[in-house]
Order: structure tokens, then C-alpha cells, then sequence
């Protein structure tokens, strides 16, 4: 259904964005904060009103704001569709967005630069909608450049901080590698379709080997935003931004763009299924191994920082495998739960002025009850030790890999064996991921907020401000009511749930994969499986962690030593990077620099030429000196040249 | 042929051109300017030698009548001009030498400006 009232939903963030930033350094503080709220506060309402309006009779509205750009066949508008996925994700960011809005206010009061800060917030909110709304590629890029633009300005935020600059720095070069992929996907899909529209895009028969580059290009996309191996690296990095920044961007919304984009793409990726396997095992490796490199960290932020890359792993597995439904609410659940323990850490840096080693936490349960409270749901949602809603969510995904048909007729080679492996393989090293996955956050936890206050004398933990905690409280909430999406059909068949589980909420959507749905499975092993491996991780932190507190790190090490070292210098992958990467880029931007733009340019042709015309000049100065005797002589000497050339010669 | 008995134009052109020589090297390589000058009436006199030479030994076998004489006019009008020259020179010379107190030509170099 055609609306006009749908741009709306990105342009009141934008509107915030805009007077924060422009009059907000002039505007008191409370006029700042009421602008920056309300516009999110408002967009979420535009937002909740047309989600209430779909239905059966209207699937999507969609509103063409204006026709962006035309050139020949190339037609680009700013327009936006707001379906089921795009609406959910929609009150996903504006929700979560105006939460963490409000956190900001508590956590940000002290900071001069707030205005700067809730400026930026508010371009992110836009941008972000921006990215989810858009009907076409272009737009969904415009929106995808956004939220990498503001990652980078509030990475950076503190930028007189040269390490923090330098993380600002980090991810945005990181992402621009990324995008120059997705550009290219862009591109191919429009030399092939001569449309950038999702409607075009995903009605269109492609060939096998063009879908196959085009979905490639676009993950490659997917894995720097998305941070995936081996683009990765910047997200950890990126905690050096002010935590709400974390929660929000860095966890709940802009690195789930790149899931969102493999699902709205749905049918591309599911004519590629070769590129759908990569997606799958990318999606795992990067699971295993950032809750690997999770378990040594000790910055309570890093921590979380490796377990959302690992469960963006999860994520891609989901949409791998072809159940992008699973995908999809993973994507949903894990904004509510990481949202809540970043800010519930974020609670806890503020109230242990700024602290962020977990070395030197340790039995805060007793000073921060809210918080404390807060970040043990979110932390049993996210480990599933109880059926809420990480436990579904998580747990959906590693069923559907079990199950999956999207890669039994893969082959390696014309007579090689069929990857049905696959599948059960992927599941088998995700439920070790999901293990690792409890044991980081029980280390998290225990070492946080049991046992003793192991920090110095001179810090007197506190509990923050109720407008900090009351967004985790309903954060929290959420991660147990996000449940409801994941309950599986024959539970809640016929009943008023139904229509609330994202896989029915979702139902055409998505595309199917090739090999057809997976096959019909019960839950009931599946679940069993995730129950035992989640309390299997939280006994291992509670057996290591809960008594000793850090002696346990210490008998860790005393038993692999090599690895847990390796573990906690992250696999050495920032100075593989550096050795590979970084040094032989510098080498050459300084060969440049000192040959081509020092050497060439500088001295040859823009002080070269001017040193020449002064040589010519200097010469011909010679017979300007100002002596009536030379001119006289010069002159008697022409007339005795042209004297010998006529008379003697001639 | 007997160069030193034949009365021919010869004889005086290459005396004019030895004392136009000298002339011209006073004129460029001498710094007085008094003697500058002199050197200019010495090469404005061999002109006049020339003019001479030619008008008593013609080039053509028949010149025209009175034509013998346009070559004296021509030395008369060059004794004045060297005159009105030598006393406008004379003037410029005591004019410059008034506020620069010399008279050497090499440091009259502000014509570049």
C-alpha cells in the first residue's frame, strides 16, 4: 500500500540529529536531551502505528519519497518499504534506540561534548532506518555508508585520546574494505538486472555463476559491517567508543546490518547456494573463535565485544542454512540481551569510575542490586540455561543447520561427496561455540559481581541513576519476553501466541532454500542438547570461577599455558594484519609519498618548472645589466655578424 | 696590382675602417666618459673619410653631375651633428658627474631599472 507519511520514520532522528548538532551548543542542556528523545520517542511511534497497520489485507507500505537520481537505464529512488521484517527491525532500533537514548542522558550528563554526542546519536537512529527501509540497494547503501560514518565518529568521540582515534580510524578503514565489496555486488546486480530494487532483485532469474559473484560481493560487504572473519577486527577495537555507543551500534542494531541485508536478499542468496555454504561457515568459524578468544579477555567490554561477534556468527549460520527466519530473530533476541549487558557494564564502568577490568571487580551484587539483577537475565538469556529467549533463538539456528537441505546437493567436483556433512557438522561446532559461549559469560559474571570487591580502596562502587537502571529493567524484560518469538509451532498451534512466533510473523518473507524446508523435526532433543551444553559452561565458570574468583584464570593458565596466552593476546590476528596487511601498506604509502608526491610532483613539476623559467630568467637578465658599454658592444658585434652573413657570405 | 701606388678608394676605406675599429673599441671598452665620446667623434669621422672616398673615386663609371658633391654635403651635416652631439654629451657628462661625482660609464647602470 502506497503511504506518505513513511519517510517520517528516519527523518525525525535526522531532524534531532540536525539541531542537536548545529544549535545544540547554544541550546540548554534539557532542550538537547527533549530533541534528541522525542525524535526517537516519535519515530518509534510512527513506527508502532504502521506496524499495528499490517495485516492480513496490507503486507507492506511503501512510500517513494522522491526519485533520487536517473541516468540512461539507472533509476535510484529514495524510497522505503516497510514489511514485516523491515517494520520489526524498525521498532527494534527506534525501541532499543530511544532505551539507550535515555541511558545516554545519565551516563553522558557529565560530558561537555553531549550535544556532539546525542547529534551523533541521533544520525545513527536515521541512518540506521535508512539502512532497513530502503526499497532499494542504493538507499539501503546510503544508509549502510551512515551508520559507518557515525560508528566511526563515536568510536572517536573521545578523539583526543589518540588510541581512541586511532580504534575510530580502524573501523572505518576496516568497513571501507567491506564496502567496496557490496559496491561491487551493486553493481553486477544492476549490469545483470538493470534494477537496483529488492522487488527487482529478488524476482529475477540470475544464472548460477552471476548470482553466485553478485551474493559473494555482497557478504564480503556483510562480513566488514557485520564483523566476520576476517574482517572482524575492528569491533573489539571499536569498545573504545562511550558504552551506550556499544550497546547500541555495536551490538543491537548497525553490526546486524549485514544479517538483515543476506535476509532481505533472500532470494539471491538462496539461487547461490554455494555462496549460502560460505555464509554458513564463516558464520561458524567466526563463532568458535571469537567466544575462544572471549574466554581470556579481562576488559568486561572486550568480552562482550567478542561475544557479539560470535553471535553475529550465529546469525550468518542461520541465514546460511537457509532458515533466515532464525537468523532473523537471533538478530531481534540479541538486541534485547547484549543491548542490556552492555548497559548493564556500562552501569558498572560508570559506577566504578570507569573501571572496565573485570580484574578488579568482583562482589558488586551487593553495591548495584538493578544492575546486577539486570545482567544475570541477560546473561541467562544469552547462555540459555533457561528457556527465555536466547535459548530459542540460539537454538533454532543450530537446529535448522542440523537439518538443513540447503547443501545436499553441493558437491566439491563433478564425482566428490555431497556436503550433506555440512550441516550436522556446522551444528556440532556451533553447540561447542554455544558451550563457550556460557562459560565466557558465567567468567563474566562471576568475576563481576560475586565473591569480593577486588578493586582499590580509593573507589566506592554505586549503583547509577534510575534513569540508567530503568532501561535495563525493561531491557531485561524483554530478553525474557523475546521468548515468545522463538516458541516452536506445535507448542503454541492454535493459540494467541501463534501469530506472535517470528517464523509465523515472517511467513513470506523470506525465500525458500533449493533443497527445500528442512526436514520437520522435533525440538524436544534439539533443546535437550542446548540445555545440557549451556549448564555444562556455567558449571565450568561456577567450578573455576565462583569460589576462586581470579585464582581461577590462574589454574587455567597452569594448565594450557601456551593457549590461554595465545587466547589473550586474540590469536595475534591484529599483528598478522600488521605483518601482512598494515606494514606493506604503509611501506608503499610512504614510497609514494616519498617518490611520486615528494620527488615527482613536488620537485619536478611544481618546483621544477618555476626553477627553470628563473634559470632562463637569470640568463636573460644578463643583457639587461644596465651597462651602455655591453649594449654597445652587443650591438656592434650583431652589426659585424650581419655584415660577414651579406657581404662575405652572401 | 701596387696597392700602395694606385690612388683608389681602397686606400681610404681601410683607413676608415682602422679608425672606425679603433673608435668603436674606445667607445666599448674605455670607462671615461669624456674619452667615450671622443672615441664616437673618431668613428663619426671615419664615416666622414668614407663619404669622401666614395665621393671622389664613384662606383659608377659616369655618375651624374654635382653627384661628387652629395658626399661633402653628407660630411658636412655629420661635422654638425658631431658638434650639437658633442656639446649635448659635454652637458649631459658635467650634469651627471654634478651628482654622482664621476664620470666612468660602468657605474651609470641605473638604465636596467
Amino acid at each position: 500500500m502506497e503511504v506518505t507519511w513513511l519517510h517520517l520514520v528516519p527523518l525525525l532522528p535526522l531532524i534531532g540529529a540536525a539541531v542537536c548538532g548545529l544549535a545544540g551548543k547554544w541550546l540548554p542542556k534539557g532542550w538537547v536531551y527533549a530533541v534528541a528523545l522525542a525524535s526517537v520517542l516519535l519515530s518509534f511511534l510512527v513506527g508502532l502505528r504502521a506496524f499495528m497497520g499490517l495485516g492480513e489485507q496490507v503486507q507492506l507500505f511503501h512510500e517513494l519519497a522522491f526519485n533520487w537520481f536517473s541516468a540512461g537505464s539507472l533509476r535510484v529512488d529514495m524510497a522505503f518499504t516497510f514489511d514485516r521484517l523491515s517494520g520489526a527491525l524498525t521498532l527494534v532500533v527506534t525501541g532499543v534506540g530511544f532505551l539507550i537514548h535515555v541511558y545516554s542522558v545519565g551516563y553522558m550528563d557529565e560530558d561537555p561534548g553531549y550535544w556532539r554526542y546525542f547529534s551523533y546519536l541521533n544520525l545513527f537512529v536515521a541512518a540506521m532506518l535508512t539502512l532497513i527501509l530502503g526499497d532499494n540497494l542504493v538507499a539501503m547503501f546510503v544508509g549502510w555508508e551512515g551508520v559507518g560514518l557515525c560508528s566511526y565518529l563515536l568510536i572517536g568521540f573521545w578523539f583526543t585520546d589518540e588510541e581512541k582515534a586511532y580504534a575510530g580510524r580502524k573501523a572505518f578503514i576496516v568497513n571501507r574494505i567491506g564496502d567496496f565489496g557490496f559496491l561491487i555486488g551493486i553493481f553486477i546486480l544492476f549490469n545483470q538486472i538493470g534494477s537496483v530494487g529488492f522487488a527487482q532483485v529478488n524476482s529475477a532469474a540470475l544464472p548460477l555463476g552471476v548470482a553466485s559473484i553478485a551474493a559473494l560481493c555482497l557478504f564480503i560487504g556483510a562480513t566488514g559491517k557485520s564483523a566476520q572473519l576476517p574482517l572482524y577486527i575492528w569491533l573489539p577495537d571499536a569498545m573504545a567508543g562511550p558504552t551506550p555507543v556499544s550497546a547500541l551500534i555495536h551490538a543491537a542494531t548497525m553490526v546486524t546490518a549485514g544479517v538483515y541485508m543476506v535476509a532481505r536478499l533472500s532470494h539471491l542468496y538462496v539461487s547461490a547456494p554455494g555462496i549460502m555454504a560460505v555464509v554458513a561457515v564463516v558464520g561458524v568459524l567466526t563463532a568458535i573463535w571469537s567466544a575462544l578468544i572471549a574466554t581470556s579477555q579481562n576488559d568486561i567490554k572486550k568480552v562482550l565485544a567478542y561475544s557479539t561477534v560470535s553471535q553475529l556468527g550465529f546469525m550468518f549460520i542461520g541465514v546460511g542454512v537457509g532458515a533466515f527466519f532464525a537468523g532473523t530473530m537471533h538478530l531481534v533476541t540479541h538486541a534485547f540481551f547484549k543491548a542490556c549487558l552492555f548497559l548493564g557494564s556500562g552501569a558498572v564502568i560508570h559506577g566504578l569510575q570507569g573501571e572496565q577490568d573485570i580484574q578488579r571487580m568482583g562482589g558488586l551484587r551487593r553495591y548495584m542490586p538493578s544492575t546486577r539483577t539486570t545482567f544475570l537475565i541477560a546473561t541467562i538469556a544469552i547462555t540459555g540455561i533457561l528457556p527465555i529467549s536466547g535459548f530459542f533463538s540460539k537454538d533454532e539456528i543450530l537446529g535448522q543447520a542440523l537439518h538443513t537441505r540447503a547443501f545436499g546437493f553441493l558437491t566439491l567436483g563433478y564425482s566428490g561427496p555431497h556436503l550433506t556433512f555440512l550441516g550436522p557438522l556446522i551444528y556440532a561446532v556451533g553447540s561447542f561455540s554455544a558451550f563457550l559461549t556460557s562459560f565466557y559469560m558465567w567468567r563474566c559474571y562471576f568475576l563481576t559481581f560475586s565473591g569480593e570487591y577486588r578493586g582499590p580502596e580509593s573507589v566506592h562502587p554505586h549503583e547509577s541513576p534510575s534513569v540508567m537502571t530503568l532501561p535495563l529493567w525493561i531491557l531485561a524484560g524483554l530478553s525474557v519476553v523475546g521468548l515468545v518469538l522463538g516458541l516452536p509451532q506445535p507448542w503454541v498451534h492454535g493459540t494467541a501466541l501463534q501469530g506472535w512466533t517470528w517464523e509465523h510473523f515472517t511467513e513470506g518473507v523470506f525465500s525458500r532454500p533449493r533443497g527445500g524446508a528442512p526436514e520437520e523435526f522435533a525440538p524436544y532433543l534439539g533443546y535437550g542438547i542446548a540445555l545440557i551444553v549451556g549448564w555444562a559452561g556455567w558449571a565450568g565458570a561456577y567450578a573455576l570461577y565462583f569460589k576462586r574468583g581470579l585464582a581461577g584464570d590462574e589454574l587455567l593458565t597452569s594448565r594450557v599455558r601456551g593457549l590461554r596466552r595465545a587466547l589473550a593476546n586474540k590469536l595475534y590476528v591484529d599483528e598478522l594484519y600488521g605483518w601482512a596487511v598494515v606494514r606493506p601498506i604503509w611501506a608503499l604509502a610512504r614510497g609514494l609519498w616519498r617518490f611520486v608526491d615528494a620527488t615527482l610532483i613536488d620537485g619536478l613539476f611544481v618546483n621544477g618548472i618555476p626553477s627553470l623559467i628563473a634559470w632562463i630568467s637569470a640568463m636573460a637578465r644578463r643583457f639587461q645589466n644596465g651597462d651602455v658599454q655591453r649594449y654597445a658592444a652587443v650591438t656592434a658585434l650583431g652589426v659585424a655578424a650581419l655584415l660577414y652573413v651579406f657581404l662575405v657570405r652572401g | 696590382m701596387d696597392f700602395f701606388h694606385a690612388h683608389q678608394a681602397q686606400h681610404y676605406l681601410v683607413l676608415a675602417a682602422l679608425l672606425f675599429a679603433l673608435g668603436a673599441a674606445g667607445v666599448v671598452l674605455r670607462r671615461n666618459a669624456i674619452i667615450v665620446l671622443m672615441s664616437i667623434e673618431l668613428m663619426l669621422n671615419a664615416v666622414n673619410l668614407t663619404f669622401l672616398a666614395f665621393s671622389r673615386f664613384p662606383l659608377v663609371p659616369n655618375p651624374p653631375m654635382g653627384s661628387f658633391l652629395s658626399g661633402h654635403a653628407a660630411a658636412f651635416f655629420v661635422i654638425a651633428t658631431a658638434a650639437a652631439e658633442a656639446a649635448v654629451g659635454l652637458a649631459i657628462i658635467i650634469a651627471v658627474f654634478r651628482s654622482r661625482t664621476s664620470v666612468n660609464v660602468d657605474e651609470f647602470d641605473t638604465l636596467k631599472l
